[in-house]
């Protein structure tokens, strides 16, 4: 996803949700922030740097391949922009080698989700958007892995482009070329894509980079063979799943207002831990959540609901929605920065990268915490460290160990 | 990294400086070993892309290249095994093209991350210098053909040094909730 969704349309479904103009200001920055914070950004600042959230191109270029810097490129990547969705998957007649890379295969809905937005409740607005930021690349990001892998993220020749003519569908081959500072010409569905690399572990096989930006775009309807699909085709539709990402949320974001307290028909699941894990058993349903969670002893757990949207939300504004979604263009940052300031009233100033670095760099050594940008790096770390410890947990050393410091939150 | 990992890691580098001080001492008998080292490089390419091939890719789409890809490797590693005389002269055009190529890289990037406004450049850039001369030596001392094993000795002693280190270094990640 680019700009226009985790920043536009963060803020608009964070309005639906809710919160204030200026919350919701905060909560899309967040969003939007989580794919500049890179090291090189954090460095400039003298914040700590594994709260980058991101990797610049030139990052990645020097990243090592070896076991450390795997760990460090899934740990970022598998956090915040591939998410996994079954840590668990099973897939017979396949090496324990191949199955820990097809258990990091992002998608929507998955218990780590549910974790993530549990994991903002109570916590900053800035929490919040980087739990939005993970939420909405769930759906764009499907089918591919936030780690290097041929074996999983490659893409071949047979990848067709659905176009809507006159009201047929129609099947156009897309073209990739490597070019990065070409811009994707939309018009003759040619896109830039990263360099076939035969080695498993190259950069080049990270997430969605052989299909270059074209999984981004909102418009994008498109079907291909993943290498990870035993031959079967799959077909990807973007404008549906923007929008499912779109009312989940603002039912997500309901939730971690304490709009959906149990005892609503939507409600999440309440549980009064024993700390030996507890077991969260949903009604029959698609995206109910059936498993058992570590917890606090004592601690009121508040589970989140998978598979729920915000029904309102699309009855009330859904044609909107899907008018901007399925617009072919190459950014819709001006569609949704309109829709945003119809709903709010108030003028959704563009995204500034360097708003609140001032702020942080002239901070007290305490109070950098208390900055816009301190309880952003609290929040990312809080994420990818329980992100690292999941797939620890299942087994899986794509990402390290990780340790757990209880902090006091800051709110 | 697990326990194992860190042991590999330190036998690893340890047996590379051993390597790498016996090519630094003994230049003229190490002429072979490079050659030797070439042609085994290429074995255990070979031999590492059948094993991806039969644990990862058979289940790949388009798997079966790296198939192919490992039969041609092994081919290669035979070849290059039964070579028993190459001029010198092309092993040193080979790593002064390399480095020469690896440091003009390093210093572009090194370049863009200061213009980036990180502070992390130095390290970058101090590589970036060090290839380009190695390459420029390689080209100098052109008549003295050991220079070649020089070159690769030291190669090895900072590789072995960095797995040395990398086995040290902590990687857990500290989180807080």
């Amino acid at each position: 996803m680019q700009e226009d969704f985790h920043y536009y349309a963060t803020y608009c479904a964070a309005y639906l949700a809710g919160y204030s103009h200026e919350e919701s200001l905060e909560i899309a920055y967040s969003a939007q922030f989580v794919d500049l914070c890179s090291r090189t950004f954090l460095s400039k600042i003298g914040a700590p740097l594994n709260a980058a959230t991101t990797q610049l191109q030139l990052e990645m270029m020097d990243a090592r391949t070896d076991i450390i810097g795997l760990q460090d490129i899934t740990r970022i990547w598998a956090a915040f922009h591939f998410l996994p969705q079954d840590l668990y998957a099973q897939k017979p007649r396949r090496s324990k080698r191949y199955m820990q890379k097809y258990r990091l295969i992002c998608g929507p809905n998955g218990d780590l989700l549910a974790k993530t937005v549990e994991n903002a409740r109570g916590k900053s607005l800035q929490h919040v958007g980087i739990a939005m930021h993970v939420l909405a690349d769930t759906w764009a990001h499907r089918y591919f892995a936030g780690t290097p892998s041929l074996v999983i993220n490659n893409t071949e020749h047979d990848f067709v482009e659905l176009l809507d003519v006159d009201g047929e569908q129609v099947e156009r081959p897309v073209k990739f070329r490597h070019s990065p500072t070409a811009a994707d010409d939309l018009e003759n569905g040619i896109y830039t894509n990263s360099l076939f690399q035969g080695n498993e572990n190259s950069i080049m096989n990270l997430g969605h980079g052989r299909a270059g930006h074209f999984p981004d775009y909102s418009f994008a309807k498109y079907r291909y063979m993943p290498a990870w699909g035993d031959y079967q085709e799959i077909e990807k539709d973007n404008p549906a799943d923007y929008e499912k990402a779109f009312a989940q949320m603002v039912y997500a974001m309901k939730f971690l207002r304490g709009e959906l307290e149990p005892g609503a028909s939507s409600a999440g699941v309440e549980n009064i831990c024993s700390g030996r894990g507890a077991e969260v058993r949903g009604a029959a349903g698609e995206g109910e959540r059936i498993g058992s969670y570590s917890c606090i002893q004592g601690a009121r757990c508040v589970f989140f609901r998978t598979g729920k949207y915000d029904e309102e939300v699309l009855d009330k504004y859904g044609a909107r929605i899907r008018e901007i979604l399925t617009k072919r263009q190459l950014i819709a940052s001006d569609d949704w920065k309109r829709f945003g300031e119809e709903l709010s009233g108030h003028t959704v100033e563009d995204f500034d990268i360097e708003k609140y670095q001032e702020q942080y760099v002239n901070a007290t050594k305490d109070g950098k915490d208390k900055t816009f940008i301190g309880k952003f790096i609290r929040g990312a770390i809080s994420q990818k460290g329980m992100v690292t410890e999941e797939i620890h947990k299942s087994g899986n050393m794509h990402a390290g160990f990780s340790k757990l410091k209880r902090v006091r939150a800051l709110g | 990294m697990t326990r194992f990992q860190r042991g590999k890691l330190l036998v690893g580098g340890t047996i590379m400086l051993a390597v790498a001080g016996v090519m630094l001492f003994l230049p003229n008998v190490t002429y072979n070993l490079i050659m030797l080292f070439l042609g085994l490089g290429f074995l255990v390419s070979a031999v590492s892309m059948l094993w991806y091939y039969f644990t990862m890719a058979r289940y790949m789409v388009g798997g079966k290249m790296t198939l192919y890809k490992g039969i041609i490797f092994a081919d290669f590693a035979l070849l290059t095994l039964s070579l028993t005389d190459v001029p010198r002269l092309y092993i040193l055009l080979y790593l002064a093209v390399i480095h020469g190529f690896s440091g003009i890289i390093e210093i572009l990037r090194a370049r863009e991350a200061r213009l980036n406004g990180t502070k992390r450049f130095k390290l970058k850039l101090i590589h970036g210098i060090v290839n380009v001369v190695i390459a420029l030596s390689c080209i100098i001392f052109v008549k003295n053909t050991n220079t070649a094993v020089f070159i690769y000795g030291i190669g090895l002693v900072y590789s072995a040094l960095c797995k040395i280190t990398t086995a040290f270094r902590r990687t857990t990640f500290i989180y807080i909730q």
